[in-house]
Order: structure tokens, then sequence, then C-alpha cells
């Protein structure tokens, strides 16, 4: 189908819009919890590496929204910038904080954590990718095509930390298996399409929860295989699922950070 | 590729010209070990150019990318922000400012409070 948002069926629209804003706001908050590493990752050229990932994400997120611009549904930057928490459909483990204290002041961040939430997205989002790239909806399957060739890189980089640190020293791995902990726990809604979930998959839009949750399951059995560990299962049950809107504290905390410079001028032009 | 069995073994070779320069890659050559290579290159490829250091290197030695690794270079062109020229806006941003804070206004509004 084409983006020409006024001769699509109101249903099929709606369920597009639906998925977008999904996939917006799970890179959108991704790179933005990546970004707040910016000086502060264990290595030189690892921080340099994991700001670049993040602003790569941050330009896909600006692809969807732009999609959505296009649909009729709002202004990119505004939808990025503007909307408050309920309205937000990323998963909540893309907007959990990345341990304690604050970037500005005393941040104790959780290297491990940061290590074990990339790849676990990225793995994610490589199954979200390939099945996009076969989407009916033609503009996001040709997003998608784009965005897969930068996922090839975002991947190597994280399965070789995952791989490298959980194979290091007995602390290493103990910090790992927390923080895997951790991200599983807010796994629950990833492979989520929320209230949509019907529509979205069979519009064909993308392949169903199941399928996808098959195919991340198999993708990273072999690392896990080669570990000696068991790929972890995802919770039936989501603590909160964000594709409905159901959101934690730290997501309305980092809204509100993220757009402080902008919403001080809404007028400002940039 | 059975080279344990191979007399010669391919090096890498790279030199600078100045003892202040980077190290560049030359060529590469075949030699039974690192020393002869060392001065094979010397002698066969550096006689008419300054040299100031030679680094050999075994091939086998070095991480070479795969086929599949090689997938994970590609770039989206959606990264003017890396390069200056995705700053080229700004110089006619400030003449705009510069044009603004020098006019008659704001000259006037100067008065007074300037000795």
């Amino acid at each position: 189908m084409n983006s020409d948002g006024n001769l699509m069926d109101p249903e099929y629209k709606e369920a597009v819009i639906s998925l977008l804003f999904q996939l917006a706001d799970d890179d959108f908050l991704y790179s933005f919890r990546g970004s707040e590493w910016l000086g502060l990752a264990p290595h030189i050229e690892a921080d340099i590496a994991f700001s670049s990932i993040s602003q790569d994400s941050m330009g896909h997120a600006a692809m969807y929204y732009k999609l959505l611009e296009e649909l009729g549904a709002g202004n990119a930057d505004d939808l990025a910038h503007y909307r408050p928490a309920p309205e937000r459909r990323n998963s909540i483990l893309t907007e959990r904080v990345n341990g304690q204290g604050y970037y500005m002041e005393t941040p104790h961040f959780d290297w491990a954590y940061a290590v074990a939430r990339s790849y676990f997205y990225t793995q994610a989002k490589k199954v979200r990718i390939d099945s996009l790239c076969e989407s009916t909806y033609k503009p996001l399957s040709e997003v998608a095509v784009k965005m897969r060739m930068e996922l090839y890189y975002h991947k190597l980089h994280w399965d070789t930390w995952f791989k490298q640190l959980l194979s290091s020293t007995d602390e290493a791995k103990k910090k790992m298996e927390d923080a895997i902990k951790l991200v599983i726990d807010d796994f629950g809604d990833v492979f989520s399409y929320g209230k949509q979930k019907q529509q979205i998959e069979s519009f064909g839009l993308i392949g169903s929860e199941e399928e996808l949750k098959a195919g991340w399951k198999e993708n990273i059995e072999p690392l896990f295989a080669s570990l000696q560990l068991k790929v972890p299962a995802i919770p039936d049950h989501p603590v909160k699922n964000g594709r409905i809107g159901e959101h934690t504290r730290d997501l309305e905390e980092g809204l509100s950070t993220l757009s402080e410079v902008c919403s001080a001028d809404i007028t400002a032009v940039w | 590729m059975g080279e344990e069995n191979t007399f010669y073994q391919e090096y890498e070779i790279f030199s600078k010209r100045t003892p202040n320069s980077a190290f560049q890659h030359q060529f590469s050559l075949l030699a039974p070990n690192e020393d002869m290579a060392l001065i094979m290159a010397q002698e066969n490829f550096m006689r008419r150019e300054p040299v100031a250091d030679i680094w050999i290197v075994n091939r086998k030695h070095l991480k070479r990318m795969n086929a599949d690794e090689k997938r994970t270079l590609v770039r989206l062109e959606n990264k003017e922000y890396r390069t200056t020229k995705g700053y080229g806006y700004l110089k006619k941003k400030w003449r705009q400012y510069e044009q603004e804070m020098l006019d008659e206004k704001e000259i006037l509004s100067w008065g007074g409070e300037r000795k």
C-alpha cells in the first residue's frame, strides 16, 4: 500500500500508525538512554562507538516519526519531544534509567546493564527489522531495508561486548547475570503490539508476536550455547505494558530531561 | 590452507619516511621468516626513498574482515551532523545576527549608558 493517507482504509491506517509509534518510541528512548553514557563509558573508544550507535538509532527513530508525519499524525519533532508519558508506546525496557544517580550529578551507571539491554534490544530489533522488510506497508518496508544496513554493525558491536564480558572474570559474569535478569524482567512487552495486535498482524504490517519471539530465541541460542548458558525466558505477562501506555516513573523523568531545552522556548527556530 | 608446509610466508611491509611521520603500508612480499623479510624489503624496495623505520607483519597475524563483517561498514546518508558541511548554514545565521546587532535601533539603544 502507498503512503497516501487519504486513500488508505481507515482501519489499515490506524494499525500502521499504532505500529509506527511503537517502533519510533522504542528507538527514541533507547537512543536517549544510550546518549546518557556520553563521557561515562569505561573506555574512550567504547564511548565514541556507543554514541555513534545512539545517533544511528536516533536517526532510525526520526525516520519512523517522519512516516507518522506523512500520515498526518503530527510534526515529527513534536511527536518525539512533546508527547506525555501515557501517550508513549515504547517498551518499558527502553525507558529504564542506566543505574543510580543522574547524568548531571554523580552518575553511577551500570555498564553490564547497558551491554545486556543493548544486546537483547538489538537482537529484538534485528528480528523486527527483518520482518518489516516484508511489510505490506511499502514506506515502512523501504525504511526497514535501510536500517538493516546499519544494524549489522550494532549487532556485531553488542554481540562482542556481551560475549566478552560473559566469558571474562567471575565478577564480570556475576554483574552480567544480574543485568540479564533485570533486562528480561522488562522484556514482556518488547514483542507485544498492544491493543492493535489483531489488526497489525492480520494486515501483514509485521510478523506475529509469536513468530518474532521464536525468531529472537533462535537467533540468540547459538551464543548462549557457546557460553553454556540457557536462553532466559521472556515473561508471559509484562510487569507493565508500554504498548498500551503503561510506563514507569523513569519515563517521565527521561521525557522532562530530553525535552528541557526545546520546552524552554517552543517558538525558537533551530 | 596447509601454510605450515610452505617455506615462504606472506609479509606486509610498513615504513615511514621520517621519525615523526606515520607508518604507511607499502607492499607485501614472500620470505621464509621476518628477518629475511626485513632485509628484502630494505634492499629491494627502499633503495631510493628515505626511510626512518620499517615494520614487518606476518599476514596471518592480521585480523581481516570476512564478507559478513564487511556488511557492518555500511552507513546511511543521514549524518551531516558528523561533518563540518552539516553546519554550513551557520555562516548565514551569523551574518543575520551580526546585521541585526548593528542596526540603527540597536546603536541608539546604547545612548546614555556609554561614555
